[in-house]
């Protein structure tokens, strides 16, 4: 069993990566609670977006943060224009539908990853944001400033976010239509306009955690994409309605997930992580459930 | 998507026509009646004696080993569709369900002498089993949540096996023997030991899959599935006791996925853990939804765009990753073309050419309904 | 007989059945409120859909509550929908033998007992036919047939009539009132047509946000006041009372008849 010194450096990055869950995580609860989409081509885009980056910066030798730029305005369009195309045509449907339909723009894109960026032996790519490497330390730990940022959005974005939903005439909006959308519609409230911001505002996030996630972990368009397991699951834990709880789910995840690396006997099932807290906390969830008199399956 | 099922809709797609005394004859139509009976049984078996005979005379040993994979996945696209389209569970994890079963057949086939047939049915239960204690707990959560489970259970079981790897001749229960250099290859059935052979005994074992699900859907559990599909509280008040029927709708796709693996385990001789991703579950979904969740020839399709079409763009030289682009499309397609439900998403082209064929059995029987 | 004692439902924070207590005898029963009121919910309870909160259910002798939802039907208990649920997929003869089918009653009657429904009900069509091709009517009473195979001991009707055309209805309300004599079942009737309940039931109960507020031999239940009130409140109420009083009494010149289609008619 590792000792104390030895967990620290990965308690710094479980925090890192728990920070980028909880934006992901965030992001995709308020889209759900706005639309009934749960955005799984989240991991997707951001991947794809950090990928555009990466090719921006070495091979045309763009600005890194005018290419980061365009990662996160990629994502947010791709996003944007997925939600205003089949949203509405999907929107009666059940909720499951609408989140395999978003299984579906994740093939195409992971499609569209191989393709552009084969991953041929040997070449690995990587991002490598500034802030890398430059940092301070916390007793007998190198924490980068890449790691802060890490967390920073997390909380920062789970606060604005909630007080984003609480207190502005959007947020109130997005929060009435995640009750009904045919009412909220009916009061006059520009229910598309809505929608769209909340779209938007996903895709954008989804272009941040892409970078950041390709900087802390590794730019693979595999790898990236299914990351948004762990963001997942900690929006299942919140059962896709708390964001505070969203976030505190994430945090836990990321440090778990994290600390499990230098414990020699689990270290080889810590990709499991993600995985069987989300399980569990489906199933806890769901304990009281006796029947599920759904609607009508797919 | 196209689906070759014109006459399939209303033969053996949602209804069980087995009801207990025989049918009412159509009146005026027997002579009707008795040749479209035949007609479907005649086209099939002719089908399956091209595919048996003439197949391996006309394919390479490459299209041959892809056309073994099409047996293969077919059978685990119509455990699949069976779930998707008759129960509404949508499951995101038949892929980690197939390399269990592979796994355990592996390990059969290495550490005991058993016939490869008995492995086959011991590969079928072990996975049955386990996929409904999975079952179990998870069938209290509805639809989208169900999904996600399938979805981190399987997720699991790969990060499991990435650890474990395939049995590959060595000792202990998990049969892994990381240093040899040597790796003999998983041993295939005494008759069919080439790979023409063996892909006409995976056809076979196919076939037999499929009659154990017909035999299913024509009897007592396809009329309760139909039933709980379209409304869980009827069934229930009805008597159907839905959590049972929906388990063994679970255990009869684990019980043919696993068999499937087992077929696997003998048509690739070698297993890696990198060939079962999360993401195969993903597209194995998206084929099955384009191949038409509510036909057994949807199953096949499913197949042979998952396993055949790829082979053919590799040997092209042309990216089988367009194939998942394509896939990604046609998922999109089928759900937002989809009129009341995936179920209800026949092509309409082939369903006008039903109503065609059928157009003089309706003159005779008005009550006989062509259906779309 | 099923006694229903101190039966309370809530749903977060509605109280949906508050505290009913009421015994259905025998024959045919009828239920009825304004929308709302707790009927379905009291159905769902019945059927095993919906837990409560409190309280308890004997039928014949029997402990409702703790059978498993789908045991009650094999016990005797059945029911239709509010929207008719036959199953589209199904021919006619499989729907009616579905209970049949899931029950330990013996395959050798199954035939018989089947086509005895279906007959009893009055389906025209053949019993090969699938329910995706009938109209609504059709498929109202093949749900109906559904209910009453085999030994059933209550039959629960939710709203059977609701969008039937007038002489379907009445169709309808021929085969309800036989119901208990063909088969040995007692009934409970959910409906708002009035004329439809005080034809079928010789009692009737009424519910009013989850509450009981009458229960009693039907032509007195439908002229109480209180009853009136509940289904359009105050001063309307006098004046369909006033109405009524005009045409005279009966049946369908009651008070409440009046109420009831003036709440129907979007008032």
């Amino acid at each position: 069993m590792p000792s104390w010194e030895d967990f620290q450096p990965f308690i710094v990055t479980g925090l890192a990566l728990g920070g980028v869950y909880a934006l992901s995580g965030v992001g995709m609860v308020v889209l759900y609670r706005a639309t009934g989409v749960l955005y799984l081509a989240f991991g997707a885009v951001g991947a794809f977006g950090a990928l555009i980056s990466w090719q921006l910066i070495n091979s045309s030798h763009l600005n890194q943060w005018l290419a980061y730029l365009i990662c996160v305005l990629f994502a947010g369009v791709v996003t944007l224009l997925y939600g205003m195309v089949f949203g509405p045509v999907l929107a009666r449907r059940d909720p499951l539908v609408k989140a395999t339909a978003t299984l579906g723009l994740t093939l195409i894109l992971l499609g569209a990853m191989d393709l552009l960026w084969p991953s041929s032996g040997g070449q690995s790519r990587a991002i490598t944001l500034p802030t890398d490497n430059s940092g301070f330390m916390v007793g007998q730990v190198q924490v980068t400033w890449t790691d802060v940022i890490g967390l920073a959005v997390g909380v920062v974005m789970t606060a604005v976010t909630g007080a984003f939903l609480r207190f502005t005439k959007l947020g109130t909006t997005m929060r009435a239509m995640a009750n009904d959308r045919e009412i909220t519609a009916t009061l006059g409230v520009p229910v598309r306009r809505v929608e769209a911001a909340a779209w938007f505002g996903c895709g954008i996030l989804s272009g941040i955690a892409g970078i950041l996630l390709g900087d802390l972990v590794a730019l693979d368009p595999t790898t990236l994409t299914f990351l948004v397991i762990s963001s997942l699951a900690a929006a299942l834990i919140a059962r896709l309605r708390s964001i505070t709880l969203t976030f505190l789910a994430a945090i836990v995840i990321g440090l778990v997930d994290s600390c499990i690396t230098p414990i020699q006997s689990l270290t080889n099932y810590r990709d499991m992580t993600p995985f069987v807290l989300a399980a569990i906390g489906l199933l806890w969830v769901n304990r009281h459930r006796t029947i599920s008199v759904t609607r009508q399956g797919v | 998507m196209s689906s070759v099922d014109a006459e399939r809709p209303a033969r053996d797609a949602p209804e069980a026509s087995g009801s207990p005394g025989g049918s009412a004859p159509a009146p005026g139509g027997l002579a009707g009646l008795d040749l479209r009976d035949l007609l479907k049984p005649a086209i099939i078996a002719v089908l399956l004696l091209f595919v048996l005979v003439g197949l391996p005379q006309l394919f390479t040993l490459y299209y041959i080993d892809a056309s073994t994979q099409v047996a293969v996945y077919a059978i685990v696209a119509l455990g699949l569709g069976l779930l998707v389209g008759r129960v509404g569970m949508v499951s995101l994890g038949q892929a980690a369900v197939l390399s269990l079963g592979a796994w355990v057949a592996a390990r059969l086939l290495f550490g005991t002498g058993l016939p490869f047939e008995v492995v086959l049915l011991a590969s079928g239960v072990i996975t049955m089993v386990l996929g409904t204690l999975v079952g179990l707990p998870a069938l209290r959560l509805s639809g989208l949540y169900l999904a996600l489970i399938t979805l981190m259970l399987a997720g699991a079981i790969t990060v499991v096996l990435a650890t474990t790897n395939f049995p590959n001749g060595g000792h202990g229960f998990l049969g892994y023997n990381g240093n040899s250099v040597h790796i003999p290859p998983i041993r295939r059935p005494g008759i069919a030991t080439t790979d023409p052979a063996f892909f006409r005994y995976s056809v076979i074992v196919a076939v037999i899959m499929f009659l154990l699900v017909l035999v299913h859907l024509r009897g007592k559990p396809g009329r309760a599935w139909v039933s709980i599909r379209q409304s869980e509280s009827a069934a229930l008040a009805a008597g159907i006791n839905t959590t049972m029927y929906k388990l063994w709708a679970f255990a009869l796709a684990s019980f043919i996925t696993g068999v499937a693996g087992g077929l696997l385990a003998g048509a690739d001789k070698y297993l890696y853990s990198i060939n079962f991703q999360t993401q195969d579950s993903i597209t194995l979904l998206a084929v099955v939804l384009m191949g038409g969740v509510f036909s057994m020839w949807g199953a096949i399709i499913a197949a042979i765009l998952m396993q055949f079409f790829p082979a053919l763009l590799q040997n092209l030289g042309v990216s089988p990753d367009w194939l998942t682009i394509l896939f990604g499309v046609g998922v999109l397609q089928v759900l937002a073309t989809a009129p009341a439900g995936i179920v209800e998403q026949f092509p309409k082209d082939m369903a006008r050419l039903y109503r065609l064929i059928t157009r003089g059995r309706r003159r005779a029987d008005p009550s006989v309904e062509a259906s779309s | 007989m099923i006694e229903v004692s101190d039966l309370t439902v809530k749903f977060g924070g509605v109280t949906s059945l508050d505290d009913m207590s009421v015994t259905f005898e025998s024959g045919t029963c009828g239920l009825i409120g304004p929308n709302g009121a707790g009927k379905t919910t009291f159905f769902n309870v019945l059927s095993g859909f919906v837990r409560p909160a409190s309280g308890s259910i004997k039928a014949f002798g029997d402990d409702l509550l703790r059978m498993a939802h789908f045991r009650r039907a094999r016990w005797g208990l059945r029911r239709t929908f509010q929207t008719e649920q036959a199953i589209e997929e199904l021919s006619i003869y499989d729907n009616v033998a579905m209970i049949h089918e899931h029950s330990r009653l013996g395959r050798a009657t199954r035939r018989q007992d089947v086509l005895g429904a279906i007959e009893l009900v009055g389906i025209q069509s053949d019993p090969e036919t699938k329910v995706r091709t009938l109209g609504a009517g059709e498929r109202r009473l093949v749900e109906v047939a559904r209910a009453l195979v085999g030994r059933p001991k209550a039959v629960l009707l939710d709203e059977p009539a609701a969008g039937l055309p007038d002489e379907e209805t009445a169709h309808l309300g021929e085969v309800i009132r036989h119901i208990p004599e063909h088969t040995g079942a007692m009934v409970i009737l959910v409906d708002h047509d009035m004329s439809l309940v005080s034809s079928c039931c010789t009692v009737t109960s009424v519910l009013d946000f989850g509450k009981l507020i009458a229960s009693g031999p039907t032509g007195e239940v439908l002229r109480d006041q209180r009853v009136v009130q509940a289904y359009l409140g105050g001063e309307a109420a006098t004046a369909a009372e006033a109405r009524a009083g005009g045409r005279g009494a009966g049946g369908g010149g009651s008070a409440i008849g009046e109420a009831s289609t003036a709440t129907e008619d979007g008032a």
